[in-house]
């Protein structure tokens, strides 16, 4: 700051004092501003909302509700108690999606901090068992580690759910993924799973949305629905492709065969050598199959 | 003797691989006593040997030449009894066009197999006969000889059966009624690529449990 620039609000005083600039640049430094506004950039960088305004309002409420429970869960259990653990998980659980919802799973980094902020969210909740800490400063984070060392599985569940349903997923569709993903509710999910599990079904919105406009297309112009050897023929061809590029050894080759058999002219192929007869397929049941492809690869969790 | 222009001429990708051997020292034939005939001789003799026991399939004899106006090529080969025989392979060739003038004189040289009498095959031995009718030249000979193997062919790469099976969308003609295959190929080519995002991104990470179906081994539980 130029020390000829008069700061607003101090009209009586004089221009002269040099101390002035300092004060107001030890007063930013003091409370962190700097910083608070750095983090707010990056995360609106990541995020590239539409809504900018509402994006820096949420992201700012949240640091504030973040700063007053991290310290609060551990120092006045009164409060915390009064609240009720269901509201406060429902609070963190929020949050968390809040931050799951920044950035799309492809760009990699991004996604994966906010997954970690996101576990980091999850693993505090709850009363503090320990009742060693007492109030700290201002200034004091409570410990990080749930007494379990991971996200309660309860709530891990009510996570990967969300995600699903948020992701236009219907619940009977996303039923038998989370099956796969599932852990008991007393179970502590460590990190890996938690971002197994999150990472999974973020892919799988994005698959399930995909199948539905897949459907769209074979459906073509007609209003009716598709043709059901149509509908298997098609999905034929991913089955294949998937069975190809199975090999654990990702190598290029096998991509590439793979690819070929879902090029534009195998997709011909498949579809003039599909009946005509035989019955039509609607979009749920075209969905469930599809899923059924994606569903039988995911890891189950034990 | 007529001034040299030394030529440096720099190869480039021939084959590197050769084969160890020895070249003996040249061997004049003249016609009278050595010692007292003052006369240049006009033919020299080169062996090459290889290491006792070992015999090569020779692909290529490279050398380079300096002054050399014929060269004639003997092997010694290992027949299938394990006689050895002496054989021409390369008879007159010529390393200089005129053998009074520099043309080819410092030349790099190179015999190939395929311009060979015989196969080279289970070659022991091979023996250079140099000739130089000239007097022009003080001296005349070959050097830096090497002798390259046959390499081994690789067996051919085999070519898979999905790149023979291409097929293109404009070959097939009844499409009608049919969705874009463009479209419905994008379409399946994410789908793919999304399932293959999931499956790369995989854990092994466990997180532990020590039940099965439910039901604990009654080992696990401790007595307290």
């Amino acid at each position: 700051m130029a020390e000829k620039r008069r700061s607003g609000g101090t009209s009586g005083m004089s221009e002269s004092k040099p101390t002035k600039t300092d004060t107001e640049r030890e007063f930013l430094s003091q409370a962190g501003v700097g910083e608070l506004l750095r983090g707010a950039l990056l995360k609106m960088v990541e995020a590239r909302s539409e809504d900018p305004m509402g994006f820096l309002a949420d992201h700012f409420c949240n640091q504030a509700s973040e700063a007053e429970n991290g310290t609060g869960g551990c120092c006045s259990d009164g409060d915390l108690l009064n609240l009720g653990a269901g509201a406060h998980e429902q609070q963190q659980l929020s949050r968390a999606l809040w931050h799951l919802r920044l950035a799309h799973h492809s760009q990699r980094s991004a996604f994966s901090n906010n997954v970690r902020v996101a576990y980091d969210l999850l693993t505090q909740t709850g009363p503090q068992r320990r009742g060693a800490v007492g109030p700290s400063g201002p200034a004091g984070q409570c410990s990080s580690n749930s007494p379990g060392g991971g996200v309660r599985g309860r709530l891990y569940t009510h996570t990967l759910q969300c995600l699903c349903s948020e992701g236009g997923v219907p619940v009977s569709t996303s039923a038998p993924l989370l099956r796969r993903l599932h852990c008991q509710d007393h179970e502590a999910v460590p990190y890996d799973i938690f971002r197994h599990g999150v990472l999974t079904c973020a892919v799988f919105s994005d698959y399930i949305r995909r199948a539905q406009r897949l459907y769209a297309e074979v459906c073509g112009p007609a209003e009716g629905p598709a043709g059901r050897t149509l509908c298997l023929a098609v999905l034929g061809t991913l089955h294949e492709a998937l069975e190809t590029s199975r090999s654990n050894e990702a190598k290029v080759s096998r991509y590439l065969e793979a690819s070929a058999k879902i090029s534009p002219g195998k997709l011909a192929q498949a579809m003039a050598g599909a009946e005509p007869a035989g019955g039509n397929m609607d979009a749920k049941e075209f969905e469930d199959a599809a899923a059924e492809l994606f569903i039988a690869r995911v890891r189950v969790v034990c | 003797h007529l001034s040299r222009y030394a030529k440096r001429s720099t190869r480039v990708g021939l084959s590197v691989n050769t084969v160890p051997c020895t070249v003996k020292p040249t061997v004049t034939l003249q016609i009278g006593d050595a010692e007292t005939d003052s006369s240049r001789p006009g033919v020299y003799v080169i062996d090459v040997t290889l290491p006792i026991g070992q015999t090569v399939n020779i692909q290529e004899i490279s050398f380079k030449n300096y002054y050399t106006a014929y060269v004639s090529v003997r092997l010694l080969r290992r027949d299938g009894e394990g006689a050895a025989k002496w054989t021409t392979c390369l008879r007159n060739h010529c390393l200089m066009p005129s053998p009074h003038t520099e043309e080819g004189s410092q030349d790099y040289c190179s015999v190939y197999r395929q311009q060979m009498l015989i196969e080279p095959d289970n070659v022991t031995s091979v023996r250079l006969i140099l000739r130089q009718p000239s007097s022009a030249w003080l001296n005349f000979s070959v050097e830096d000889i090497k002798i390259h193997p046959c390499l081994n062919e690789d067996s051919e790469w085999d070519i898979p059966d999905w790149l023979s099976d291409l097929t293109q969308v404009d070959q097939l003609c009844d499409l009608q009624g049919l969705p874009d295959p463009q479209t419905v190929s994008s379409s399946i080519q994410q789908m793919w690529a999304l399932t293959e995002v999931m499956q790369t991104n995989q854990t092994t990470a466990s997180i532990g449990r020590f039940d099965v179906d439910g039901c604990y081994d009654i080992n696990l539980l401790s007595f307290t």
